[in-house]
């Protein structure tokens, strides 16, 4: 009997441990997670990441540079809405969207590299 | 984008440097190439190989250079550049004047047929093709052709 009891309560602790883990890195700490990462873009191997960020009216957003070599950050729309100079490795720009749409950008040093900020 | 797509060509800005830059460093390094076997060979038709190698060689880093100059002024606004394209940009200039340098020097013995080429082009034609290696790898790092991209 106190054997049994004493494996139920064993039981009952790992459960309330398991689930308070995968919660904490699933539930919780993702979603801070996410919150942190929505407004920043990784300069990474040739490629923005993520390549299309959407993000709210009035929200700012950061490029940093992660790449060994130079990039920058140039908005393709008509209007040039935003151009960062030459970001070093680790360097980091940013742009406050104001207004809402959809804005394309690239690097003009390496033209292939391409993203965009969906403003909702 | 491609460089050999007409639109890119012509509105891309920069993408002409990038297919331009391949002609000097292919022709100078070819024609020294020649310059050394024409020497040791004692061969005048390799001479004049090496001699027209280097001569569009040198012609094509006129585009190459007002290129790039133009990828700097209108990409980048002429930003004061720092790092690899600092580098890449000294380097480039101190390629282009060591190609024509090495072009006057062949420049001055084939208007006198009776003058030889001097021994001394030889170590300056060594170290130019290294400078333009070396500026080659840069523009490559700096495209992602050489890099990890």
């Amino acid at each position: 009997m106190k054997r049994s009891v004493f494996v139920l309560v064993a039981l009952t602790l790992l459960a309330i441990g398991l689930v308070a883990s995968v919660e904490g890195r699933g539930g919780f700490a993702l979603s801070s997670q996410d919150k942190a990462s929505m407004t920043e873009v990784k300069i990474d191997n040739f490629s923005f990441g993520p390549a299309a960020l959407t993000v709210g009216v009035g929200s700012s957003v950061t490029w940093i540079n992660r790449d060994d070599i130079p990039h920058t950050v140039v908005s393709t729309d008509d209007a040039k809405t935003f151009k960062s100079k030459v970001l070093d490795t680790d360097e980091k720009f940013s742009f406050t969207f104001t207004k809402a749409g959809t804005f394309p950008y690239f690097c003009s040093i390496h033209p292939k590299m391409t993203g965009k900020v969906i403003v909702q | 984008m491609h460089p050999f797509d007409i639109k890119t060509v012509l509105f891309a800005k920069h993408a002409q440097h990038v297919v331009l830059i391949h002609f000097p460093i292919a022709l100078f390094i070819i024609g020294v190439f020649f310059d050394f076997l024409a020497q040791w060979k004692k061969q005048p038709l390799l001479a004049a190989v090496a001699y027209y190698d280097l001569l569009v060689a040198a012609i094509s880093t006129i585009p190459v250079v007002v290129t790039g100059i133009f990828a700097w002024q209108w990409e980048l606004e002429g930003q004061r550049l720092k790092g690899v394209l600092l580098m890449l940009l000294a380097m480039g200039c101190l390629s282009s004047v060591l190609i024509w340098v090495v072009l006057l020097i062949h420049r001055k013995t084939q208007r006198k047929p009776e003058d030889v080429l001097p021994e001394y082009r030889l170590p300056i034609e060594a170290v130019a093709a290294a400078f333009v290696v070396v500026t080659g790898h840069l523009g490559g790092f700096l495209s992602g052709v050489n890099g990890p991209g």
